[in-house]
């Protein structure tokens, strides 16, 4: 069964850089009766959550209260310093596009070594079903990303990261694709994959799409969950569509 | 465990037909037959439903992939037929490798070349339909090194379909799986065989033209025929070509009967319609449960002929039964089949109400419409609860593609360094071995300076001075890579929640990869300029080994401890400058005083020993040995702490 189960969860973020915490440092401050704890910042402060198959959640709040490192720590990322964390499901973090291209590769290759990382092996019918999403010509398969525009870039990095569906989803910002025939399909790709996934997390600061997508939303402040809304079941697929085309 | 699944289908794609592989030993154009229609028929009417391909052998050579009626076929080259059998002995791999491109298996028994890749286990991720044509009869001494083999064949498939439920009850291996038996009798398509207007009359007084078809082999008993026709006066054709045509033919003649029994040979399809049209009686006279069917028989219903066939255990009788639309006799008796003939020849009133019945019969029981049907739902069925169970499993735990253990490390570490290694082909101008080119030239010079150093001959001193550069350019280059591998890495850790020992495992097996073609150069040295001792060569292996574990240890502990202390990297630069310097790497231990200390406490020395002393002198210094190992278990206690900290590796990046 997919569940994310988070009791009394903190996470303290050490400040490396920000303060000396040399050899030197430790030494002398020992000689001289200095403070010496480590500096921190408490990203996450005691979060309390629970969620079984179907839940949708909506992470809200100001920069920096600790959305975009809540959703590391289900990732598993970063170790929670204290409390319980037991995930259960396939995590697919969408967190940033980017990670692990290689631009001097051709869009084949690089789509390859994109699902090898995911832990899939890549198979031609896989490949074909990613190209055809992306619409690009099929000569361009065999192009180094370098050649590619920001916009071509951005579709094959989307097609190939959204190819696979996921038990559980954890998306920082809902992807945006910045291509006026495109994203409307991405849009609709994405939102298809938020439906089949058994539990979905979403940092937004856009409340509105949290309230369209999800049936809870969490506002977080400076790592404490400041409030907790419960949503009625989400507005039927066809309204959304109609509200988006709108 | 990693699993493929399909890309994700967006509403707007149409759906994919899902493809059956059609797997039988033969296929048409090099022969014609029951089977063969029946796969043929399948092909053609399931063509909406499911896309087809069908893999054979052929004896005949030319193209190994053709179309045959829209239908892709594979043939597999056979060297001829050894007890009824193709000797394709590729074929088994063949069908292996095909599996995966299809969603559903249609194993078209018997055929004991595949069920030896079904015994093996081989190819469990796709559902197996069993179409049953017929048991293995002939070559009975041989059927208990096959019976296990089609018995492991038919517990491991899903469904399997026989032409006439008789056959279930009948045939011992199907009592064994009657669960999973599904019955759909052959279809036969009517319209075909209507005769046209202007020939009214179909039966004629006169008429005694006895009509057979099928491939001439002994158990579709065309000698019995011969026989019975000795000493009456009927006319035999018989359609087909085969084996037995010579002994048939000896027959005919030893009896006589050149003038009134005819072996026509292949003729078209067309040919053989009007052939059932023309004929008076048609007769089946198969002496063996191979025959399980008749499908030619229901031909000659379809074309309203009168049957002759045998009271055979399958689903002959049943087909056309005796009294209704036909005469059935005992198998192999001559007398009785020529009596039988004898009476419908003479009685035309009966031999149009039975075949008036016969056709009938085939239209209402036999229509291709319900043939379809029946195999269609049986593969939709498969099809379902095989999508239904890879639904159920993939949502279980623990079978998920990422989050593997260390398998799945590894593998997308390995996916990685080969990656990396590819990068250094793009965009060079010399090539994939523009390292080795690189190695070669700093061994050359390297080697021509340190022979005017030392007395001994500089030739004979290159193999291993490249090897000991190989080596050390590997170690060298593992550690640095470590120092920056996970900085480099950050959003892959960071944004996929990649584990970060992904990463300083990445940078050994790149280093490895690297070696790899480095090591042409000493290699090509050893075999030139040595005596080429391989035993020696063997014996250094494990040295080998000892030394990529060390260096892979000593990169885990380095890199994380240079992604968390910044101090760290630049110390270990200078280190390894200084390591390669009081090594013994570009000069050797006999060009020093042995006695040395720092060369002694120099783990490095021992790490070279361990495999360069096998290759120079064949035997392995215990000390060095001992002194090794115990530097590796120090490492391996280091790297384990190491690995557990790496957790935190996110945070230091």
């Amino acid at each position: 069964m997919v569940s994310i189960h988070l009791r009394d969860v903190c996470l303290d973020y050490p400040l490396y850089g920000a303060y000396d915490f040399s050899l030197k440092r430790r030494l002398l401050g020992r000689l001289f009766r200095q403070a010496s704890e480590m500096r921190t910042i408490r990203a996450v402060d005691n979060i309390s959550i629970e969620a079984k198959a179907g839940v949708r959640i909506g992470l809200a709040g100001p920069n920096g209260s600790g959305k975009s490192t809540l959703l590391r720590l289900i990732a598993g990322v970063f170790p929670a310093t204290s409390g319980q964390v037991e995930i259960t499901g396939n995590i697919v973090p969408l967190l940033g596009l980017g990670a692990g291209v290689n631009l001097d590769f051709v869009a084949a290759d690089n789509i390859n070594l994109l699902l090898r990382i995911s832990g899939r092996k890549p198979t031609q019918a896989i490949l074909d079903d990613i190209w055809a999403f992306t619409e690009l010509e099929e000569r361009m398969q065999r192009l180094p990303l370098r050649m590619f525009s920001s916009g071509m870039l951005m579709r094959v990095l989307f097609a190939t990261a959204t190819a696979f569906p996921a038990d559980i989803l954890l998306l920082d910002e809902w992807l945006s694709v910045v291509d006026e025939n495109f994203s409307a399909k991405a849009e609709q790709r994405l939102r298809k994959m938020v439906e089949s996934a058994a539990i979905v997390v979403i940092a937004s600061h856009d409340q509105g799409l949290l309230r369209r997508t999800c049936n809870s939303i969490i506002n977080l402040d400076h790592g404490r969950i400041a409030s907790s809304v419960a949503l009625d079941p989400p507005v039927p697929h066809h309204l959304e569509l109609r509200e988006i085309s709108a | 465990m990693i699993r493929i699944e399909p890309p994700m289908i967006v509403a707007n794609e149409p759906a994919r037909r899902p493809s059956v592989l059609h797997i039988f030993k033969v296929y048409y154009p090099d022969l014609f037959g029951g089977t063969l229609t029946v796969i043929r028929d399948i092909c053609a009417s399931l063509k909406d439903t499911f896309n087809a391909a069908v893999l054979v052998c052929s004896r005949s050579g030319g193209e190994r992939q053709i179309v045959v009626n829209d239908v892709a076929v594979e043939r597999v080259h056979s060297f001829g037929d050894v007890l009824s059998l193709p000797a394709a002995p590729t074929y088994p791999w063949r069908l292996w490798r095909r599996i995966a491109e299809h969603d559903l298996l249609a194993l078209h028994a018997p055929f004991p070349l595949a069920d030896l890749v079904f015994a093996f286990g081989l190819g469990r991720s796709r559902p197996l339909v069993v179409h049953w044509h017929a048991d293995i009869v002939s070559h009975a001494a041989l059927r208990f090194l096959v019976e296990p083999m089609m018995r492991r064949t038919l517990r491991r498939a899903a469904a399997i379909i026989v032409s006439d439920p008789v056959l279930i009850e009948t045939t011992p291996l199907l009592q064994e799986f009657s669960d999973k038996c599904h019955a759909v009798p052959f279809g036969v398509d009517v319209a075909k065989y209507d005769r046209p207007a202007a020939q009214a009359d179909d039966v004629n007084a006169r008429g005694r033209l006895v009509l057979a078809c099928g491939r001439l082999v002994p158990y579709k008993g065309f000698d019995v025929l011969v026989r019975a026709a000795h000493a009456r006066n009927f006319e035999v054709w018989i359609v087909g070509e085969g084996r037995e045509r010579d002994n048939l033919e000896q027959l005919i003649r030893d009896y006589g009967l050149q003038d009134r029994v005819r072996l026509l040979g292949s003729v078209s399809e067309s040919e053989r319609v009007k052939l059932m049209r023309i004929a008076d009686v048609f007769v089946m006279p198969s002496v063996t449960n191979a025959e399980t069917f008749g499908l030619v028989q229901l031909e000659a219903m379809a074309a309203s002929r009168p049957i002759v066939n045998t009271a055979l255990d399958t689903g002959v009788p049943h087909v056309a039964r005796d009294g209704l639309e036909a005469i059935t006799v005992p198998p192999g008796d001559a007398a009785a089949l020529a009596d039988a003939i004898e009476t419908l020849i003479n009685d035309p009133e009966r031999r149009r109400r039975m075949g008036q019945a016969a056709r009938h019969r085939a239209t209402a029981k036999y229509s291709t419409t319900a043939f379809k049907e029946g195999v269609e739902t049986v593969y939709r069925k498969v099809v379902a609860e095989q999508a239904a169970t890879k639904d159920a499993s993939s949502s279980a735990p623990g079978l998920h593609p990422q989050m593997a253990g260390p398998v799945g490390a590894i593998r997308i570490a390995a996916a990685l360094a080969w990656s990396d290694m590819r990068h250094r082909y793009v965009r060079s101008l010399l090539g994939p071995f523009w390292m080795s080119i690189q190695m070669a030239i700093m061994v050359a010079v390297l080697g021509s300076v340190i022979g005017h150093l030392s007395n001994s001959g500089a030739m004979a001193r290159l193999p291993m001075l490249a090897a000991s550069l190989t080596a050390w350019t590997f170690l060298n280059s593992v550690v640095l890579d470590a120092t920056t591998a996970l900085q480099g890495s950050a959003s892959l850790i960071k944004d996929r929640a990649l584990p970060p020992v992904i990463f300083l495992l990445q940078c050994t097996f790149r280093q490895a990869l690297f070696a790899a073609h480095n090591a042409v150069v000493p290699l090509l040295l050893w075999l030139a300029l040595t005596p080429r001792d391989f035993a020696g060569a063997m014996v250094a292996l494990p040295g080998l080994v000892l030394f990529v574990a060390c260096t892979m240890a000593l990169s885990l502990v380095l890199g994380a401890l240079a992604t968390r202390y910044r101090d760290i990297k630049p110390v270990i630069e200078s280190s390894l400058t200084l390591a390669f310097l009081a090594s013994p790497i570009i000069w050797t231990s006999e060009m020093v005083d042995r006695g040395s200390t720092v060369m002694r406490l120099n783990p490095l020395t021992h790490l070279f020993a361990i495999w360069r002393d096998p290759l120079a002198t064949g035997h392995v210094a215990m000390g060095s040995l001992v002194y090794v190992l115990a530097c590796l278990a120090a490492l391996a206690v280091a790297a384990t702490i190491t690995i557990a900290h790496l957790r935190k590796a996110a945070f230091w990046i």
